[in-house]
């Protein structure tokens, strides 16, 4: 395991102030922020800092931090002493274990015992319940597993606490259904699944966050089906019935006559299923034959000549 | 457990939690949730005789707004208002991959 300077991290000096630890992760925490920054790896960077941070800016962990990594260099081998930990009272005050899930093995071996931490004092266990921490995680799918559900294996690691008392990263394999019906940004729920409780209280829950694959034809919104539906100019003229392929099963749909490209038809019941299901939006594109046989430019010209069409006049007043 | 085992999961929407229950998936504590409930900055959560129910989109806008409010000592109202910029982001990046997957 090697050792992580948390103060190079956040680019302050061992003597850094609590305020200047404080301005110099909201820094960071802007520039990094996963849903607007612009950063390569912005999501990695991101949890490297809120990890700094969760150790510096806790006076008890950060006395722990310094005191142990006295004398080590990022990226050096580091393994602390046994029971290091006994002369040290952390409240447990900070981010939730939850969220702490997904820091380095270096974070886990020092305060992962935390995890489980509200209640062990100098590695004194005192009695008390509480309920495990919920645990989040991302499902990715297909737009047609939404039709028929799927099951997907998702892997998690947690700390853990092994029957010496060392603290360990434990990786678990769940087979999970995903109902049908669901959609992007959608939460799905497994009792029970999240970290074990304390002192025989219930374990937390595991909440998968569903997010769709993109897609070369569909795109989601919500329950909401989006597609482009190519047809031909004479389909668009002259009104036509035409197939629509989707995850189960195709629709026949009615283009009337008279559509325009970029026109968008709204085919209801026909999206993601649901008690409320969504609705088929199909944006329609007109797509013209291409003129490169006799026969195909004797027919434009034929248009050309024959019909008396403008379309730059069209919308004119 | 064992490892042929499948587990279902329930949608949140169809799922009636208790207030801690919910506060633990937004990994809140239930004070904050409630207050910021009363306090209209979290829509639709329904509440029926003391149990819940709270769409997907409440919950990641629970957990962004206490993160806001952690990280930036924002007020809740400037991380509600920065929630519903990020939900607005959001929406328009789905757009936005429509048209051009790349």
């Amino acid at each position: 395991m090697e050792f992580k300077d948390y103060y190079q991290t956040l680019g302050v000096s061992r003597e850094a102030t609590a305020d200047e630890i404080k301005k110099a992760y909201r820094k960071l925490a802007r520039k990094y922020h996963p849903d607007v920054s612009r950063e390569a790896n912005a999501e990695a960077q991101m949890k490297e800092v809120n990890e700094a941070n969760e150790v510096l800016s806790d006076p008890e962990k950060r006395v722990a931090y310094d005191q142990l990594g006295r004398g080590y260099r990022p990226g050096q081998e580091f393994r602390p002493p046994p029971n290091w930990d006994a002369g040290f009272e952390f409240s447990g005050r900070g981010r939730a274990p939850g969220e702490t899930a997904d820091f380095s093995d270096f974070f886990a071996e020092m305060f992962g015992r935390m995890g489980g931490a509200r209640g062990f004092s100098g590695g004194q266990r005192t009695q008390f319940q509480a309920r495990g921490e919920d645990h989040h995680a991302k499902v990715l799918l297909d737009i047609e597993d939404a039709f028929s559900g799927a099951t997907r294996q998702i892997s998690l690691r947690a700390p853990k606490n092994d029957a010496r008392g060392q603290v360990t990263l434990e990786t678990r394999t769940l087979n999970v259904r995903v109902p049908q019906g669901v959609y992007a940004g959608q939460i799905i729920r497994l009792a029970g699944q999240g970290a074990p409780g304390s002192g025989g209280a219930q374990a937390g829950d595991l909440m998968l966050e569903v997010q769709f694959r993109p897609h070369p034809r569909f795109r989601a919104q919500a329950r909401d089906l989006h597609l482009t539906l190519p047809i031909a100019p004479w389909e668009a003229a002259l009104g036509a019935v035409v197939q629509v392929d989707l995850p189960q099963g195709a629709v026949n749909v009615r283009i009337p006559e008279g559509t325009q490209s970029g026109r968008q038809m709204r085919v209801r019941g026909k999206g993601i299923p649901g008690a409320t299901p969504g609705d088929l939006l199909l944006d329609i594109q007109v797509v013209l034959p291409p003129a490169d046989t006799a026969k195909a430019k004797e027919l434009y010209e034929t248009m050309a000549r024959e019909l008396a069409f403008d379309p730059r006049s069209l919308g004119r007043a | 457990m064992r490892d042929d085992e499948i587990l279902t999961g329930s949608p949140m929407e169809d799922s009636w939690v208790t207030l801690e229950q919910l506060a633990a998936a937004c990994s809140v504590e239930p004070a904050w949730l409630q207050r910021h409930i009363d306090d209209g900055l979290i829509p639709q959560a329904e509440s029926v005789a003391g149990v819940w129910c709270f769409s997907s989109i409440s919950i990641v806008r629970a957990r962004r707004m206490s993160q806001l409010e952690r990280d930036f000592d924002a007020v809740p109202e400037l991380a509600a208002l920065v929630a519903d910029l990020l939900e607005e982001l959001d929406e328009l990046r789905a757009r936005v991959g429509s048209v051009d997957p790349g």
